[in-house]
């Protein structure tokens, strides 16, 4: 039997000396200096893969190519947008219902409740007169767009982040009160909420 | 021969820098009993959770998409989250005042790694392998003798099964269990990233359980150092009465000897593989089995049983422990303290959350002959399992303002959050320039009221009114 004094591994003294304090000569634990070197394997692996393989895509390159797939995406859907494809949501009692929701949790703020308007803010929805475009797509897009006049930004911001679909459902639930073909653009003085 | 304890070094780092992996002996004893009860309630704790439902959510449930955590029947947002305050130094101080008072008892009888290495993971190395002698022949043998690969091999799969169990269990804390179900019957191909983070977290369990275990207590937690660096003389800890055991040895007529026999039994049965009766060293991790160990022995020879037991080191020394001093008094203040303001901020928890920010993309306002117009964007968030009805109005204005269509209100539905534009008009006729209101959300059944500061945007009271178009 091995008593403690003659023990194989009992630690080695450092020769040197500090103020009489002394250290023990230990080895790290062999796991410890696996994840040291570990690191600098993986730094270097890092470093040429990502910088000088001309394999690796950078950040940049992701974002633009997920934001691509995802235009692609919009754009598809936009191209089946046409004044004839909205007209025809209009009829769509769903379509509309939808619509309904998404303007009632948004857009009665600026324009009301009965889409009469608000005078100084929104302007009049129920009506036959129309200021930025009297057709579908115009009002799409000016819902999607915001409105711009005189180049300057007005109340009516961007909604996109609505999503194509909300979009096209709130111009159905505007031109589910309309006729095709008899939409008239008018000057924006003569708005009547704007008076 | 086992390998003997060494005070100056660790040891189950040999001095080449290897692991000595450790083969502890089994014990039974009052303390190891009560130690796993107290563990299985923990793991029972652990596991329910998810499972028991409090005001229609899990017990504990942290939802990270969607903000909102669930605990004990209080859902929080992510505008509470400054209660983490009181939650963290409210465990840094229970953990000061306890090991001041106890030493580590954290780690012998609450902590999770010990929990489930001591009371899960050591018992299938039983249930599979055998007592301790029966392991480390195991371990002598080479790695291709077919009794230890059968042996080892499922041992391993049990791990296996064991460490993706406790993961699936850690995640429905975050996705909750019904949010669980369908991430298990799925394809992986479904949720890739559920399925690495569950593949992942198995496997580091599974290296810690397998091979890691001690070292972790030894190197990796902060706790436990942080532990060591509280405990003082009047600490209670596992200790050896030096006084009473010393000399060690076995009784020979003609000299005196202490009540250590020095079979060593207490060093066989330590996980972290030191000699208690080294003194206090800074891998115990405070399990009671040596003190269990030497008990049966003690009872064996029919002596008083406590050589190895809890004391502090002023009583080891034969004087007397000191539980309340400076130090612990403090401690518990403060913790006092911080629990009365927990507890008070926690009453105060609003219900919903309501902030608003200027609307981007618009004009900073409009002025038009009849009114001048500022464009915000509101968001409520509503913390309740129910839908409810919210109203905005007006808290505090010098002149008279409108709030543009939200008479009737507006419903959020259940833990849900609705952004929408809100328009404030101040007439004409009674604008003097900018000026500072408050607005307030309130909720139909008026139990929450919510108030933000606002400023409103306009021409200079000195400016002409815009022509009438
Ligand atoms: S040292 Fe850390 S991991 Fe080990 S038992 Fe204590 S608290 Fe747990
Ligand atoms: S010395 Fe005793 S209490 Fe400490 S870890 Fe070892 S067996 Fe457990």
């Amino acid at each position: 039997m091995t008593s403690p004094e003659s023990s194989d591994d009992k630690p080695v003294l450092m020769p040197h000396s500090y103020d009489g304090i002394q250290e023990f000569d230990q080895s790290l634990p062999n796991w410890w200096l696996f994840t040291l070197f570990g690191s600098i394997v993986f730094a270097a692996l890092y470093w040429a893969y990502y910088f000088h393989s001309g394999v690796a895509v950078d950040d940049h390159t992701a974002l633009d190519a997920d934001l691509s797939v995802l235009e692609a995406k919009q754009l598809a859907a936009v191209k089946d947008l046409n004044d004839e494809t909205l007209w025809k949501m209009s009829r769509n009692a769903l379509t509309v219902t939808e619509g309904q929701a998404v303007y009632t949790s948004l857009c009665i703020t600026c324009h009301g409740p009965t889409l009469a308007g608000v005078k100084g803010i929104g302007f009049r929805l129920n009506d036959a007169d129309w200021v930025h475009g009297n057709t579908p797509t115009a009002i799409y897009r000016n819902i999607s767009e915001g409105i711009v006049f005189d180049g300057k930004p007005t109340g009516m911001a961007p909604q996109k982040a609505l999503g194509t679909a909300k979009i096209a459902a709130v111009t159905a639930f505007l031109l589910s009160t309309q006729e095709p073909g008899k939409l008239a653009v008018i000057p924006r003085s003569e708005e009547p909420s704007q008076k | 021969m086992a390998h003997v304890p060494q005070r100056d070094s660790v040891t189950t780092i040999a001095p080449d820098g290897s692991r000595r992996f450790l083969q502890p002996a089994d014990v039974g004893g009052q303390w190891v009993r009560a130690r796993r009860a107290f563990g299985w309630l923990l793991i029972a704790l652990f596991a329910a959770m998810p499972w028991i439902d409090i005001n229609g959510n899990p017990a504990v449930f942290l939802d990270i998409e969607q903000r909102h955590f669930h605990l004990f029947g209080a859902t929080l947002g992510l505008d509470d989250f400054w209660l983490l305050f009181f939650a963290i130094s409210g465990l840094g101080f229970t953990v000061y005042a306890v090991t001041a008072m106890f030493g580590r008892i954290w780690c012998g009888w609450a902590c999770p790694q010990t929990v489930y290495m001591e009371h899960l993971f050591r018992w299938v190395d039983r249930w599979i392998e055998g007592d301790h002698h029966q392991r480390t022949r195991l371990d002598g043998l080479p790695f291709n003798d077919p009794e230890k690969l059968r042996k080892r091999g499922f041992r391993f799969l049990v791990y296996i099964a064991l460490c993706w169990l406790v993961a699936h269990i850690f995640l429905a804390y975050f996705v909750s269990i019904p949010g669980l179900y369908p991430l298990i019957t799925g394809a992986p191909t479904a949720h890739p990233t559920a399925f690495i983070g569950m593949a992942a977290m198995t496997g580091v369990l599974l290296f810690n359980f397998w091979w890691f275990r001690e070292q972790l207590c030894l190197a990796i937690c902060p706790y436990g150092r942080l532990q060591s660096a509280l405990i003082d003389d009047n600490s209670v800890i596992v200790g050896y009465d030096a006084r009473r055991g010393e000399p060690r040895g076995k009784a020979v007529a003609g000299i005196t000897t202490g009540d250590c026999i020095d079979c060593r039994r207490c060093v066989q049965v330590c996980p972290t593989g030191i000699d208690i009766r080294q003194g206090l060293q800074m891998e115990c991790i405070a399990c009671t089995s040596c003190m269990d160990a030497c008990d049966d022995i003690m009872t064996k020879l029919k002596r008083p049983v406590g050589l190895v037991r809890y004391a502090s080191l002023n009583e080891l020394n034969g004087g007397q422990t000191q539980y309340w001093r400076p130090r612990t008094i403090l401690y518990a203040a403060l913790l006092g303290i911080g629990a009365v303001v927990a507890a008070f901020s926690l009453s105060q928890i609003q219900k919903a959350g309501f902030k608003l920010t200027r609307q981007p993309g618009v004009e900073l306002y409009t002025d038009s002959p009849g009114a001048v117009t500022n464009f915000f964007r509101a968001k409520i968030l509503n913390k309740q399992g129910r839908e409810v009805r919210f109203f905005i109005e007006t808290e505090f204005s010098p002149v008279p303002i409108t709030i543009l269509n939200q008479s009737a209100g507006l419903v959020v539905p259940p833990e849900g959050e609705v952004t929408f534009p809100l328009v404030i008009m101040v007439d004409r006729a009674h604008y003097t320039g900018e000026f500072n209101l408050t607005v307030r959300l309130r909720s139909e059944d008026g139990k929450t009221r919510l108030k933000q500061k606002l400023h409103f945007l306009g021409p200079d009271s000195t400016a002409p009114q815009p022509p009438t178009r």
